[in-house]
């Protein structure tokens, strides 16, 4: 096809010839805000929520904010100090790598991914290895499964510590961040032994991991392990008992099971409303099946529920780190695959248990060495979709609170 | 690979199916049409012996000839991932049912699926784009929007002026001049 | 794959019946280039031409007059020679930058943790990062910039008072990175706003941000990088 066909829009965008010069083109100018209300609303939703009543204000926040963990813009109708109706605007960091994977090679396309999730980026890359190892229909060898499930879970107890210390810091205390950077800081020392960076790691690659353990890295581990266990408890559980923080996240943005549900959330957001879903036991991958830990799981569903609910998987995750190291076996960390990939066509999706929920990646191949389609399923996305359920009636501050304590990543949730 | 789940799926969706089931690795994915997808997903989440409740994926699919969207489900009577792929949409017009009456957290994810692809979602209530700005031109992960070598070079650009290349070296005999109706 | 990649007319996202009226499409002419005005307000709907009509006219004539970009304290053609005065001034403003926070992506982490206990860049002075772009003096642009957000970043940009400072942090900001053939972002902030910094890396160290930050101290120290010599676009001449 020569020209592409323009799908129809609902509006249209005016643009008429220059009177003085017929070679140019203006169009309406159409500035660098965007109208609010937006008029004509073009949905049933936008024309509800931009129709104000007696007393009701709209206001901005982000997607420049302290609080908007990266770039997120929330237009909120408030009436007084309470939010009646909220409507998040996304997309300030969509930088389009679904495309940019359809023209990319296989191992390409895994580095790409670390940006999403950026603070958990190697729960980025293992749905997309495990997809393409069952396009590839390889097997990993045990010691880098073992090796991915270390890693996984050390980085998991990083991105936690770095959830609550935003959470606390999100509320106007300074101190937890300081002492969640801290423990980031030890991890990711540890990881760029290992992996050769300290965050967009680009370790796990199709068929192993990049690289065996080192010297490094275990010297590191074992020094964090023996000194600073206990540290990481300490740190996190700072607020536990702080009265201002109890008060602030009791009972703020209780979230029932069967709405959770239906919301599609998962990961400890969803088990803090009580459903014990973890696809690591519900949906096992990797060596998972031999590590034996439990799923905390909370009944009251609140910001503080999904608080504590992190510090208890932190301590899940710790043990899983132990029997890692205790029933480490020996073998090869990758397999052997050549250097082209060019996988059978098909369509293969793998999810796994990120620190904030299910991480999927649906890829297709057609047999050539680029990925036909590459879909990401990112959690955060949908956490924040149920904004306009928890927010009514709380007050603007609270969603602060509300938003650090669902613990979104705008690189994952924009793409 | 469960040959329960196929079987119980066969039984129960066997005339909306338009081709076998197909199970590989953990999967399992049968196909619809789109008109279909209502009702299949409701029994998929309904019946007793499927309860197929966890949506874990929405996804839109152009395959250069049609689209598909793409539906990926968890139920606790499998070990298995069900896919579920709604195909032969048109590719100039892709219409949908939406399925945001079964699981409210599926808008966003049509929101996403229009945005890339135009794909309409009948009965999606908030139907518009999520990702690129509400002027934006095009549907970016459409078979024949190409990504250039410089995305100010992009043929589906926006309308915004940092959306185009200003350089003198790039500019031909059509390229499209921004200027505001001022005086 | 059916579909074979012919390329459709690159620069005519509207098709051809939009682009051109009258005129040979193959006829090669002069274009017509007109900068890109979304930071100087030579347009004049940029204050008092809004969808509604705003009504803070008189900015857009301060705007168009200059005297917003009129540094006071200035000499003139004597600015060429630092006084005293000059040399105290800047090692004050040398020695507490103050960030604008505004991490966009993954190189926030970084930021971040060059900010906190580890590396700290409190020992320079650039503690406090500030929420308000009206107190800050370091634009540390963190993460990458997409089409969307270009608009908001620049007007934080065009908040900040004189005299502002920009760094490029991550490979994104300096030259697109990895996002080169990204539909939605800005390949490099050079783009659209002047850059005194450019910390490459992907995310850079935060020892490679505190790198750059040192650099930007002896920018200022230097009084290299003035803003009226500051030149928007990127700095690789034409050939390369």
């Amino acid at each position: 096809m020569t020209t592409r066909p323009e799908a129809p829009l609902p509006f249209d965008i005016p643009a008429h010839p220059s009177n003085d010069d017929p070679r140019v083109t203006l169009e309406e100018q159409l500035g660098v805000w965007e109208a609010v209300p937006p008029f004509p609303p073009q949905t049933e939703r936008e024309a509800e929520f931009y129709t104000l009543r007696d007393g009701e204000m709209l206001i901005n926040i982000g997607p420049h904010h302290p609080s908007t963990h990266g770039v997120l813009r929330v237009v909120m109708k408030i009436n007084g100090e309470q939010v009646v109706d909220l409507d998040p605007v996304l997309g300030y960091l969509h930088r389009g790598v679904e495309k940019i994977a359809e023209n990319a090679d296989y191992h390409q396309t895994i580095s790409h991914l670390d940006p999403l999730e950026y603070v958990a980026s190697l729960f980025c890359e293992w749905p997309a290895v495990i997809a393409y190892e069952k396009l590839l229909d390889c097997t990993v060898p045990r010691r880098a499964e073992y090796i991915r499930v270390l890693s996984g879970e050390l980085l998991r107890i990083s991105s936690h510590a770095l959830a609550l210390g935003f959470h606390a810091l999100d509320l106007g205390g300074l101190t937890p961040i300081l002492y969640s950077f801290i423990e980031r800081d030890e991890i990711v020392e540890m990881l760029a032994a290992l992996t050769g960076q300290r965050m967009l790691f680009n370790y796990f690659r199709i068929g192993g991991v990049n690289g065996d353990l080192n010297h490094e890295f275990m010297s590191r581990l074992g020094d964090w392990m023996s000194r600073a266990v206990g540290q990481v408890e300490a740190n996190m559980t700072l607020l536990n008992e702080n009265e201002i923080f109890v008060r602030r996240n009791r009972g703020l943005g209780t979230m029932d099971r069967e709405t959770a549900l239906r919301m599609c959330w998962s990961g400890p957001n969803l088990r803090a409303t009580g459903v014990p879903f973890d696809l690591r036991r519900a949906h096992p991958y990797s060596v998972y099946p031999e590590l034996d830990f439990d799923i905390p799981t909370r009944e009251e569903g609140d910001a503080l529920a999904r608080f504590l609910l992190r510090i208890d998987e932190v301590k899940q995750s710790l043990r899983i780190i132990d029997q890692c190291l205790h029933q480490m076996p020996d073998g090869p960390v990758m397999a052997k695959l050549p250097r082209l990939l060019r996988p059978r066509p098909g369509r293969a999706f793998a999810a796994i248990e990120s620190p904030r929920g299910e991480y999927g990646v649906y890829a297709i191949s057609d047999g050539t060495d680029q990925p036909f389609r590459f879909r990401i399923h990112d959690p955060s996305f949908l956490h924040l979709q149920a904004f306009n359920l928890l927010m009514p009636g709380n007050l603007i501050a609270d969603w602060m609170a509300l938003n650090a304590s669902l613990d979104p990543i705008m690189g994952g949730v924009d793409k | 690979m469960d040959p329960a789940l196929r079987r119980r799926l066969e039984g129960r969706l066997g005339d909306r199916m338009t081709g076998p089931v197909r199970q590989r690795h953990d999967e399992t994915e049968i196909r619809i049409g789109p008109a279909d997808v209502p009702e299949v997903l409701r029994a998929l989440y309904d019946e007793p012996d499927l309860r197929f409740r966890y949506l874990a994926d929405l996804a839109g699919v152009d395959t250069g000839t049609a689209m598909q969207v793409v539906y990926h489900l968890w139920s606790d009577t499998t070990p298995d991932w069900l896919r579920v792929i709604a195909d032969g949409l048109d590719r100039d017009a892709p219409r949908v049912p939406s399925i945001t009456f079964l699981w409210k957290g599926a808008e966003w994810m049509e929101r996403e699926a229009f945005d890339m692809f135009g794909i309409v979602f009948e009965g999606n209530r908030d139907l518009r784009r999520i990702y690129m700005p509400p002027d934006y031109r095009s549907f970016p992960l459409r078979k024949d929007f190409f990504l250039p070598d410089d995305a100010a070079r992009s043929p589906g650009a926006g309308i915004r002026q940092m959306e185009r290349s200003h350089s003198p070296r790039d500019a031909t005999s059509t390229t499209l001049v921004r200027r505001s109706k001022a005086g | 794959m059916a579909l074979t990649p012919e390329r459709p007319a690159l620069d005519t996202p509207a098709g051809p019946e939009r682009s051109l009226v009258g005129g040979d499409p193959s006829a090669v002419t002069t274009p017509i280039v007109v900068a890109n005005g979304l930071w100087s307000a030579d347009d004049p709907a940029a204050y008092g031409g809004g969808p509604a009509g705003l009504e803070n006219a008189h900015l857009a004539e301060i705007e168009r007059s200059g005297a917003a970009y009129r540094d006071d304290a200035r000499w003139g053609a004597l600015d060429v020679i630092p006084t005293k005065a000059d040399y105290l001034l800047d090692l004050i403003r040398m020695n507490s930058l103050w960030p604008l926070l505004s991490g966009l992506a993954c190189c926030a982490f970084e930021m971040m943790s060059s900010a906190t206990s580890k590396n700290d860049i409190d020992r320079w002075g650039m503690f406090p990062f500030r929420a308000s772009p009206r107190q800050a003096d370091v634009l540390i642009v963190a993460g990458t910039l997409t089409t969307k957000m270009a608009g908001p970043l620049l007007r934080l940009w065009e908040q900040m008072p004189e005299p502002k400072w920009s760094v490029a942090m991550g490979d994104c900001t300096c030259s697109g990175g990895r996002y080169k053939r990204s539909y939605a972002t800005i390949q490099g902030i050079d783009r659209i706003m002047p850059v005194d910094v450019y910390v490459p890396g992907c995310p850079p160290r935060p020892e490679g941000l505190i790198y750059g930050m040192m650099k930007l101290q002896q920018l200022v120290k230097a009084r290299r990088g003035q803003w009226d010599e500051r030149r928007v676009g990127p700095s690789v001449p034409e050939g390369i």
